[in-house]
């Protein structure tokens, strides 16, 4: 791993490479062995020789440590100009790891380990300095493993081996000095004149091969030897550091002299670039100052861990550096100071803490090292770039390098809570997580206050932090190599997410991102056989560089470029995992699985929050950024991604994506879906598209299939038909609180098809395809089918859903289950809108509108789905909402009857007013059960209007009775039931209606209702209360023409002059007229009769031509009406409640109210109507019911409840009597004779009553009579007795005399005169002829 | 020289944003290890790299010389580096007492200043030289033109402003200022 760690010049690299078929597991687990050894003191390595590699070794008791780094893949061949600038960025030491488990193959290792070291380290380079290859004995084998003789630097580890990491150990140790011997050789190679040359030839020198380079080195050794100026480790120049520095510069010179002017040929064909070595070839020889020299000691000697002598060569480069002012090597100088910044924080971790040191108050601690850095950083940045192209890049690199060493630093110091023991270690050996200190949590969950607690402790502000990391970030990024690009991108991200910087970490995590799929996109398009050969570039994401997509995809890394994707969108606002993924099987899906799904109702109510989140982030960057996303996920290419990245974008972002791009991630997210299926991708996409559900309704059974739930008491009786007829079918009660519920569960039959209407929008502007849409139901098993929908482009559109229920019970249906297509399917639910679900739904949303105009929480915190999280928590669970669905009861399965055919043409049937025929119905069943059980029922068109005006109670009791009347006795229809009627399956059956033509009608409605009742009890256990009918309506337009016009009935007396003579008046007779006149164009004969009892019937017959009118006149035999028969009350054919009668009437004019009443019922009865069409068949009644019957009339037609009669008797001496002869009711009695004045008063009242009789004679002077005239008591009489009295008169002149009787009753107190009248007229003075 | 302006919602969301170019030359230095960058792109994902990491800007000024008016800087870039300085303007207006903070960032070529009203809305300037003063001064100005802008009853905090009226005092402003 490549880190920029802060003491990176301090430490040794040693590579760690895989040699044979060591499987990866097991050489991980060695190197992690190795790894374990950080630092090796400087005491345990051994000195072997005395020579000139002895030079960095340290001395035997000396205090300071070997820092080690462990690598696993070498750098890569474009930073080979580096080797002599920064000898630490090199693996100084290569170790293999390998496994073996026979003896055989340890030469073959060995050979193995030596290609593949000469495979990464150009052949003649300074590195590595030192190589070991360690063979550790696989478990398995038997044989102990014994090293070859022909097998140098392998070293065979056996299995058994105890103390297996005292041997690395001291291995390392070994390898260690081996190291610092080289270094000591490559030293002395750079202070030969001709490796001066070498290391002063360009800003970035490299050291020719070796074998090329040696001989010379042998050759000058005596002359080189004393060149050095030190012996030992201790240059003498540190007591002075300008006279010792200026010698070996005088000597230098001189010796560059000779050697340049001996091979001038030779070196320029050494020299990398020919235009570098032209330009830099003046200066070669000429100024060839020891400064570089002096710096690569200084480098060395860091790496040796003798920070002092370090420190000593640094401060000499400087002085000399200030002293000639060498402008082209601004870099070296940076350099320089890059090490002595790092040696006080070597310093302070060898003394073992820092805390003394800290106590300075004036300047932190850390103050010069960051001064020095600043100043490299600054060097670093104007250094010219001499040589075309290639150096930019280093030199970039090394800047970025600063930088990062400057940020680390400060980065370390804030995290490990100041300068402190944890910060050394942290600067010098950053460990396995270099970007995630301890004192910090993983996963970016660190609190604001965590992030600034650690401020206060250290001192180190965070956007000082940030300050120093910024010039990292500059356009000279792109001089860099691909992956020193991506490993100071990553650093960069890795600091800023600590820091809690997460835009600026996202910022720099998309240039990551480019920069990884910069390399895939290139690596596809080049020879995959090149790419093989090459180590692969080591990334975040291991084995990215291995991506072909023509072989055969591998999806390794996929997944990590995908999460960090999705993290660089969600912190930009977007949310790509908006749409989940639902899994077949395993993986991600379980994990997702875990944060508990949200059931459909917590969905439900999710929706509901999401449609009013205000907006979050720049709109253009997400669009942006989501664009680039998709991008990304095409190009790995990972298609179930690109779905999922474009439906979200679809669902979030929809407001703000114009049509154009709605259109292309619809059809790029349509596309992939098409192909991760064809290819057989496991993981599907949940619905996407927000809430496409917006309503649903049961569609209305059609009429005739509707089942009406009754009691079953209803069958037994029947008796309330007349009055549900007069009130109508009306709740008696204006306000219902139960009315509403009984509506709310639909009746719907079993194994009968169910359609039901689904509203579903599409916000989006094209064409959005469901794959599937059903019905989702609980309850009785559903039989449904799944429909593929089209919506059209931002439209609602209307579905029909149909299903049938399987069970009776209740079905619910909870709402719809969606799938687009390739998606999973989800549930939408849809519960009703109950009034405490709107006012749920209401408060939900106000509160979310209340919180959105607030800005409680800002920045990331704002984040949609941050402040629904933060909602969930604040607020206490609620308890699971339980949610009213639309409800359906299902009924057992029922016969279903239809009309096959009537007697009716074109449903219109036209009557004359009054006619009577009837009319058949063929009814079929056309189910598989019987129908046993058939009701009729009518309306038609003045039913209603009389209903009305009977509930509204305005009338009068007369207008009331006849309203009723005529509601009941004349309907427009009857049926007569007749016994029960089966009707087997596919039988047909016939009804029989009879029509009447009533006035006024215009159209009316036959109801028929069935049901199968008598089921066989076996599947019901229990009797059931209630059953089912349907109901088959069949309406009739009716034409009634009014043809013949009763009007002006009349009761005329009938004058007894023409009957019996003697008699007192009309002797129980009236005459009945009335007109009746035709406004039809037909004649018609119209016949009144007559029946009454004791009398025979009587009829009286016209033929009423068009247009006239013609009087019928028929004789009545007057009635009586006994007294408690005409005071009954006006009945109420209807046992309506309430009525209160309005009338305020005297009790006598009540009473004539009743006896009109009566006599008029009972005139009715007697007298019948009756019509014939004159030349047809029709026939009817004639109603008399709309005449009135005046007080006049009444008292024409009642029977008086006596009679009187008078006549004259002369009585002669022999007490004969005689009659006076009479003529026409006109008596001639005798002149002053006294003749007998005789009244017979006949009863006809059925109850004995008593009478008196009055007589009135006129002119009454002429007259005189013995006894009273006024008062004559009659007596008691019973009916059809007759009692005579006679009064003596004698008539004193001739002239006319009227005569007049009236019978008066005498009952109980009251008497009431004048029930009958009698009265005769005598003429005297006519001579007896 | 380029401005630019960005009120920022608590919510992160630009109410309005404003790009001005004023004629004063940029004075800024660009670093020689700037020069001399590749011109050319391996991919679409390398072009995204090279917008992000300011190259494109300095390869436009470079080559055109003088004042940049608009053209070569992304929009999209510029708004990256706004958001991303949001963080650090989260941070220190936390800690510092004063709605005006100057030069709180830097990032690429750009120097961010941001005023932070007492309703923790954020108005953002990316510039290229150092203005504190007329920087302040135009701060000052637009959060006055913003509080009127607030006054009206039906603008709430995450309401975009599209007022004519503002938009044009700002830029009056703008070229007073900057």
């Amino acid at each position: 791993m490549e880190n920029h760690a802060f003491a990176s010049l301090a430490h040794i690299r040693i590579l760690l490479v895989p040699v044979g078929s060591i499987p990866r597991p097991v050489f991980e687990k060695y190197a992690a062995e190795i790894r374990t050894f950080e630092q090796i003191r400087l005491a345990e390595l051994t000195t072997t020789n005395k020579d000139e590699r002895a030079r960095f070794m340290p001395n035997p008791l000396s205090t300071g440590h070997l820092h080690l780094s462990f690598p696993s893949h070498p750098p890569p061949q474009s930073q080979l100009p580096l080797s002599l600038f920064r000898i630490s960025h090199f693996p100084l030491g290569v170790i293999g790891i390998s496994s073996c488990s026979e003896a055989d193959d340890i030469s073959n290792l060995a050979q193995q380990f030596n290609t593949l070291v000469s495979d990464l380290f150009p052949s003649g380079g300074i590195h590595p300095m030192a190589k070991s290859c360690l063979i550790f004995e696989s478990p398995g084998s038997a044989v102990p493993l014994t090293l070859g003789e022909s097998s140098p630097g392998v070293v065979v580890i056996p299995n058994m081996m105890g103390n297996k990491k005292g041997y690395i150990g001291t291995l390392l140790e070994n390898l260690c000095s081996q190291i610092l011997g080289e270094f000591g050789v490559l030293v002395q190679t750079l202070e030969s004149p001709l490796g001066n040359e070498y290391l002063n030839a360009s800003l970035m020198p490299t050291l020719p091969p070796r074998s090329e380079f040696l001989p010379f080195i042998d050759g000058l050794k005596p002359d080189s030897r004393p060149s050095i100026p030190s012996y030992d480790s201790q240059p003498e120049i540190s007591k002075s550091g300008f006279t010792l520095g200026a010698a070996p510069l005088k000597r230098n010179s001189s010796a560059a002299t000779t050697h340049t002017q001996a091979s001038p040929s030779h070196r320029q064909s050494q020299f990398g670039p020919p235009a570098a070595s032209k330009k830099r070839a003046s200066g070669i020889g000429v100024a060839s100052s020891h400064g570089r020299l002096f710096k690569v000691l200084g480098d060395l000697f860091l790496l040796a861990g003798r920070t002092e002598d370090a420190t000593v060569w640094y401060v000499t480069y400087s002085e000399a550096i200030l002293l000639f002012k060498l402008p082209q090597d601004t870099a070296w100088h940076a350099s320089a100071l890059e090490g002595m910044a790092t040696i006080p924080v070597l310093d302070a971790w060898a003394a073992g803490n820092g805390l003394n040191t800290s106590t300075a108050p004036s300047k932190e601690p850390w103050s010069d090292t960051t001064e020095r850095l600043t100043q490299a950083a600054a060097l670093y940045s104007k250094a010219p770039a001499s040589d075309a192209g290639h150096d930019y890049g280093t030199l970039s690199y090394l800047y970025c390098c600063c930088i990062l060493r400057h940020a680390t630093l400060l980065f370390a110091i804030w995290s490990a809570k100041g300068w402190g023991v944890l910060a050394f270690t942290t600067l010098i050996q950053p460990g396995p997580t270099p970007y995630l200190p301890p004192t910090l949590s993983a996963g970016a969950k660190n609190s604001t206050v965590t992030l600034e607690r650690l401020e206060i402790l250290s001192g180190v502000s965070r956007a000082a932090i940030s300050n120093t990391l910024a010039p990292v970030h500059g356009p000279w990024l792109l001089h860099l190599g691909a992956r020193e690009r991506i490993s100071v991108l990553e650093t960069t991200a890795g600091i800023y997410s600590c820091l809690g910087y997460r835009r600026k970490e996202v910022y720099v995590l998309r240039e990551v991102l480019g920069c990884i799929l910069d390399l895939i996109v290139c690596g596809r398009e080049e020879d995959g056989a090149f790419r093989s050969a090459l180590p692969s570039i080591h990334s975040k994401d291991d084995g990215i560089g291995n991506v072909s997509m023509r072989i055969s995809e591998s999806v390794a890394g996929n997944t990590g470029i995908l999460s960090l994707l999705k993290y660089v969108c969600s912190v930009l606002g977007i949310n790509l995992e908006a749409v989940r993924l639902s899994g077949s099987e395993d993986g991600e899906a379980q994990v997702e699985g875990e944060d508990s799904k949200p059931t459909s109702s917590q969905a439900y109510d999710e929706d509901i929050a999401e449609d009013l989140q205000e907006p979050f982030g720049l709109p253009e960057l997400q669009v942006g950024v989501m664009r680039e996303a998709i991008a990304v996920a095409e190009a790995l290419p990972d298609h179930i991604s690109v779905a999922q990245f474009a439906f979200s974008a679809l669902k979030t972002l929809q407001a703000i994506l114009s049509p154009g791009d709605q259109y292309h991630l619809y059809s790029t997210a349509s596309r992939a879906i098409t192909t991760a299926q064809r290819r057989g991708d496991p993981l599907t996409l949940e619905f996407w598209s927000g809430r496409p559900v917006i309503s649903i309704t049961i569609s209305p059974l059609p009429l005739i299939r509707v089942p009406v739930e009754k009691p079953i008491s209803a069958l037994s009786t029947r008796a309330q038909s007349a009055n549900a007829i007069i009130t109508g079918s009306k709740d008696p009660f204006l306000y219902n609180p139960r009315r509403g519920v009984e509506q709310g569960q639909t009746l719907v039959v079993q194994h009968e098809e169910l359609e039901f209407i689904i509203v579903l929008q599409n916000p989006y502007v094209f064409d959005l395809e469901l794959q599937s849409v059903v019905l989702s139901t609980s309850g009785v098993p559903f039989e449904t089918q799944p429909t593929r929908v089209v919506i059209p482009a931002a439209a609602f559109h209307q579905v029909v859903l149909t299903g049938k229920p399987l069970e009776t019970g209740s079905l619910t249906i909870r709402g719809c289950i969606v799938q687009a297509p390739g998606g999973a399917p989800r549930e939408f639910i849809l519960p009703l809108a109950t009034e405490a679900e709107e006012v749920r739904l209401s408060q939900k949303r106000s509160v979310i509108v209340c919180e959105t105009e607030r800005a409680k929480y800002s920045g990331l915190d704002a984040r949609p789905w941050e402040k629904l999280h933060r909602r969930h928590q604040s607020k206490p669970q609620t308890s699971e909402t339980v949610f009213k669905f639309l409800e359906c009861k299902v009924v057992q399965e029922q016969p279903l009857l239809r009309i096959r055919r009537t007697s009716v043409t074109h449903g219109a049937i036209m009557l004359y007013e009054g006619e009577k025929s009837s009319l058949r119905m063929t009814l079929e069943n056309v189910s598989s059960l019987p129908v046993d059980f058939l009701r009729l029922a009518f309306e038609d068109s003045t039913m209603t209007a009389a209903q009305q005006a009977l509930t509204e109670g305005e009338m009068s009791i007369f207008e009331t009775y006849e309203t009723e009347y005529e509601l009941l006795h004349n309907p427009l229809f009857t049926w007569s039931s007749k016994s029960t009627i089966n009707i087997k399956p596919n039988k047909k059956h016939v009804l029989a209606v009879d029509c009447f033509g009533k006035g006024g009608c215009t159209y009316g409605t036959i109801h028929i209702s069935y049901g199968c009742i008598h089921r066989s009890a076996l599947d019901v256990p229990d009797p059931p209360k209630v059953f089912h009918t349907r109901q088959i309506s069949y309406p009739i337009m009716v034409t009634v023409y009014q043809m013949l016009d009763c009007y002006n009935m009349d009761i005329l007396p009938y004058h007894s002059s023409y009957r019996t003579p003697g008699s007192s008046g009309d002797a129980g007779w009236c005459l009945f007229s009335v007109d009746v006149r035709n406004t039809y164009g037909v004649p018609f004969e119209v016949t009144f009769e007559r029946s009454q009892e004791d009398t025979d019937p009587e009829s009286t017959t016209t033929i009423i031509s068009p247009g006239s009118t013609a009087r019928i006149v028929l004789p009545l035999k007057k009635m009586f009406l006994s007294q408690e028969h005409v005071s009954r009350e006006i009945p109420t054919l209807s046992d309506r409640q309430f009525i209160v009668s309005k009338s305020k009437l005297s009790s006598e004019e009540e009473s004539m109210n009743r006896a009109l009443f009566w006599h008029r019922e009972e005139l009715f009865k007697c007298v019948q109507g009756r019509w014939r069409e004159a030349s047809g068949t029709r026939h009817g009644t004639l109603s008399l019911r709309k005449q009135r019957i005046s007080l006049h009339m009444l008292d024409t037609l009642r029977m008086q409840k006596a009679t009187v009669q008078l006549s004259i008797i002369h009585r002669t001496e022999d007490g004969d009597e005689r009659q006076v002869r009479y003529q026409d009711n006109v008596f001639y009695p005798p002149i002053h004779e006294f003749v007998y004045l005789q009244g017979k008063v006949t009863s006809l009242s059925p109850t004995p009553e008593i009478f008196v009789l009055d007589f009135d004679l006129h002119p009454f002077q002429h007259v005189i009579y013995e006894g009273v005239l006024t008062s004559v008591p009659i007596g008691k009489l019973k009916q059809g007795d007759s009692r005579e009295v006679l009064l003596p008169i004698c008539f004193l002149c001739s002239g006319r005399f009227d005569i007049r009787a009236q019978v008066g009753m005498i009952d109980s107190g009251t008497s009431e005169r004048g029930v009958s009248y009698g009265s005769l007229t005598a003429i005297l003075g006519k001579p007896d002829s | 020289m380029s401005h630019h302006l960005f009120i920022v919602s608590p919510s992160d969301s630009p109410l309005y944003s404003l790009a001005h170019y004023s004629t004063k030359p940029t004075n800024s230095v660009a670093s020689p290890l700037s020069a001399n960058l590749p011109s050319w792109s391996t991919s679409a994902f390398a072009g995204t790299l090279t917008a992000l990491s300011g190259a494109s800007s300095v390869t436009h000024h470079t080559s055109g010389g003088g004042v940049r008016m608009g053209g070569g800087q992304d929009r999209h870039v510029i708004q990256m580096i706004a958001n991303a300085s949001l963080d650090v303007i989260e941070d220190v207006m936390r800690k510092e007492n004063v709605m005006y903070l100057k030069s709180v960032d830097k990032f690429n070529e750009w120097t961010v200043s941001a005023f932070v009203t007492p309703g923790n809305m954020k108005f953002l300037l990316l510039h290229e030289g150092k203005n504190d003063d007329g920087i302040k001064s135009f701060f000052i100005d637009v959060w006055e033109l913003y509080t009127k802008t607030m006054l009206n009853p039906f603008h709430t905090a995450h309401t975009s402003i599209r007022s004519p009226v503002f938009d044009s005092r700002v830029r009056a402003s703008a070229k007073k200022y900057l």
